[in-house]
């Protein structure tokens, strides 16, 4: 996948979530899964991503692509 | 549906290799090749099933055998997974600060792993730095939060992986 997550940390700085490929799930699916839940996340282009990503900010206004729920994917051991 | 039960099917000539509509019955005692044709790996039970697993994984002796439940391999620095099992993800906290998210999740958050880092930086001399666990709370049943480290101090590594074992 040539797309990444971003979210904020409870600190301000940027989460940076990297798919797995050939994982079996779609981006929009690993985001609710793997972002924390109540954290609203955007999904970007990997090209997207800067160098420094120490000193990236991103606006709050613009993490628009969804809200972290939780882990509904995550499939349970019995 | 009825259910015919015999010792022996018979055919013409008397030999017991007839069939009924194209299949041989159970039952007899000749060998019979599966071709074309698979068991259901729930049918396979006991030692034969344990014996056959412990010889495909080329393991010798008694003591028993505990898969990896997942594992990963990716760069740090760029960002990128170079290949992976059960993992859906890899979250970067912050510098050298790693999430690990499992595609299917654990039993529970008491399994075992095992991460290591390397980088090269630009000798191209390698660097083992051994991956850190952080606190025991960032381990959970769909997750594990890592930490790598060059020369003592927390960096993205060029190559990181972690291994699950439970």
């Amino acid at each position: 996948m040539d797309q990444r997550i971003i979210y904020k940390n409870d600190d301000g700085t940027i989460a940076l979530v990297i798919p797995a490929p050939d994982c079996g799930l779609t981006i929009e699916q690993i985001a609710l899964k793997d972002v924390p839940a109540g954290k609203p996340f955007k999904i970007i282009n990997a090209s997207d991503v800067p160098e420094d990503t120490a000193s990236w900010v991103i606006d709050d206004a613009d993490l628009t692509d969804g809200v972290g729920s939780n882990n509904p994917f995550v499939l349970q051991e019995v | 549906m009825s259910t015919i039960k015999a010792n022996a099917y018979l055919d013409a000539a008397g030999g017991n290799t007839a069939t009924i509509n194209g299949a041989t019955p159970v039952g007899t005692d000749t060998v019979q090749t599966l071709t074309n044709k698979s068991i259901d790996a729930g049918q396979l039970t006991g030692d034969v099933a344990a014996a056959r697993i412990t010889t495909a994984l080329n393991a010798t002796g008694s003591a028993p055998v505990y898969a990896c439940r997942a594992w990963v391999n990716f760069n740090g620095v760029t960002g990128v997974i170079r290949a992976s099992g059960n993992v859906s993800s890899v979250t970067r906290n912050a510098t050298g600060d790693l999430t690990i998210n499992f595609t299917t999740a654990m039993p529970d958050a008491n399994y075992a792993i095992v991460a290591t880092s390397a980088d090269n930086g630009t000798t191209n001399i390698w660097n083992n730095q051994a991956a850190t666990s952080s606190s025991a709370g960032y381990m959970t049943a769909s997750s594990v939060r890592i930490a790598t480290t060059v020369g003592g101090t927390q960096a993205n590594t060029t190559i990181a992986t972690v291994t699950v074992f439970r």
